[in-house]
């Protein structure tokens, strides 16, 4: 409660900060906070701007299918490697040093393969969001205290029941952390891709109330594509909390 | 011979010259060689020596966890392939609790493996952690409980598979002196009533002589049986006694012995 406070607290002070540095400037370019609702209010009908609802929701489904086909990709390659040893040493270095890449030097050859239209997207959103997960149910994987196995196989458990009943419980609170933190990087990799070269979705939006010098109608939008970030990562959050107590 | 009535049943375990090598980065290391030993039934048979002298090898071989190189191990009269979780269970050092199940699911993992009803592997789980003192903890983790706690709901756990043979790696290594000789007292009472044939591994001379029947001083590396110990003193047993006193003496002699030669071979 008290933290909770704190935070509204120091959330006015930066809503206050910035209505006093803003409110006497420019404001094409800086936009003050109390200008944001009549903004707001004033997308719905802008003529110039397309209609935002469908953006939304295309955005919104190219984050679903990205996050989906990452988890889909990342739990199949990291059981792969984790439990093929030989495979996995093989290429768990190659799957490091790609790591090490930044993913966005791919983005270009993604449309040329792709597109411009969401497929491209997609596929940068996978891109970004797979590693994570990969490389935690690797970690998670190394991380089965090797005890546990043993016990249960004196108890007479077949390769598959230790993979169910002890494997996966261990290393789930390592996996929901990666799954989380993959699903935060397909929403990135979705908005960048759409920002970068795009005809829809959030991203283009924003991209054209910029190139408009809409300012303030592109911060209503940044604020809205945070907002709704914020509220995925609090959910997943939440998720976590629960694995990772009930996984002790 | 013929299979009567009167025939006896074979010893519950019995090695017969086993060997065990490992291979690591430095070289082939003989961790276990020749050893052979037969134990009796309801006997409690104890392997002391120092560490790393493959003690625990020896028991993860009656086990059916690691393959000999060398020789045959025999469970109940047939050769040990696997683990046998009709006839062995298995107590380990640190408990090895599943930190994701209550103290009671953890005693019941076992029986879900063999497909017992839920209702009865519950009654089965109750029944054996009541008389534990764990009356109330049924529903805690592993995190909630005490060392002494979590290390008597492993044992519980390995009573509740009901095998004729236990078989304990150091299960009370981790607790304080204290509860290491409370645990001890208590299991020399649960070992009389359940009727076990019990294989003990410890590197603590008191522990070994507080519970054992038979002692067996094992050397360093590589482990080979040095020497067998009867003990032949009544339960439960005064540490104090003249008799402890000397046998404590000459089993020291012999785990120093052993224990200098381990730290002298040690890299």
């Amino acid at each position: 409660m008290k933290v909770l406070l704190w935070r509204l607290a120091i959330l006015a002070a930066v809503l206050a900060a910035w209505e006093a540095i803003a409110a006497p400037l420019n404001p094409i370019f800086y936009v003050p906070p109390s200008a944001l609702p009549a903004a707001l209010l004033r997308m719905w009908c802008v003529p110039e701007l397309p209609p935002l609802g469908q953006h939304v929701w295309l955005t919104f489904q190219e984050i679903v299918g990205a996050y989906a086909l990452a988890v889909a990709a990342g739990l199949w390659l990291g059981f792969l490697l984790g439990l093929r040893r030989t495979v996995g040493r093989i290429y768990e270095p190659l799957l490091a040093a790609l790591y090490a890449v930044p993913s966005v030097i791919w983005y270009p050859s993604l449309m040329l393969f792709f597109g411009l239209g969401p497929a491209s997207k997609i596929a940068f959103g996978v891109l970004l969001g797979f590693f994570p997960i990969v490389l935690s149910v690797l970690a998670g994987i190394r991380q089965v205290p090797a005890t546990l196995v043993t016990v249960a196989r004196s108890m007479g458990a077949r390769p598959r029941t230790v993979f169910t009943k002890v494997m996966l419980p261990a290393m789930a609170s390592t996996m929901v952390g990666g799954l989380r933190a993959g699903l935060a990087l397909c929403v990135v990799g979705v908005l960048v891709g759409e920002i970068l070269g795009s005809r829809a979705g959030i991203g283009y939006v924003i991209n054209y109330a910029y190139g408009l010098m809409m300012t303030r109608e592109y911060a209503v939008l940044a604020l809205i594509a945070a907002a709704a970030v914020l509220t995925l990562d609090t959910a997943g959050a939440l998720v976590e909390a629960r694995v990772k107590r009930w996984a002790g | 011979m013929p299979g009567g009535p009167t025939t006896a049943a074979p010893d519950p375990v019995v090695l017969e010259s086993i060997g065990k090598r490992y291979d690591t980065a430095s070289g082939a290391v003989q961790a276990v060689d020749a050893v052979s030993l037969t134990v009796r039934t309801e006997e409690f048979v104890t392997l002391l020596g120092p560490s790393g002298c493959g003690k625990s090898t020896v028991l993860g071989m009656i086990a059916g966890l690691v393959r000999p190189d060398a020789g045959r191990v025999l469970v109940a009269g047939a050769p040990c392939a696997g683990p046998n979780p009709e006839k062995v269970a298995l107590v380990f050092q640190d408990g090895g609790l599943f930190p994701w199940r209550t103290a009671l699911d953890n005693v019941t993992f076992g029986l879900e493996l063999r497909g017992v009803p839920a209702a009865r592997r519950c009654e089965i789980a109750l029944g054996l952690l009541e008389p534990m003192g764990l009356r109330g903890f049924e529903r805690k983790y592993p995190r909630e409980l005490s060392g002494g706690m979590r290390q008597r709901v492993a044992i519980a756990r390995a009573l509740a598979l009901d095998t004729p043979i236990l078989l304990m790696d150091e299960p009370f290594a981790a607790l304080d002196e204290q509860t290491r000789l409370l645990m001890g007292e208590w299991l020399v009472g649960i070992r009389r009533r359940a009727r076990k044939t019990v294989v003990f591994v410890t590197h603590s001379l008191h522990e070994a002589i507080a519970l054992s029947d038979r002692i067996v001083v094992m050397t360093a590396r590589p482990g080979r049986i040095k020497d067998v110990v009867d003990v032949a003193l009544p339960f439960p047993r005064d540490l104090n006694a003249p008799e402890v006193t000397d046998l404590r003496a000459k089993l020291w002699e012999q785990v120093r012995e052993e224990s200098l030669k381990a730290m002298g071979s040690r890299p």
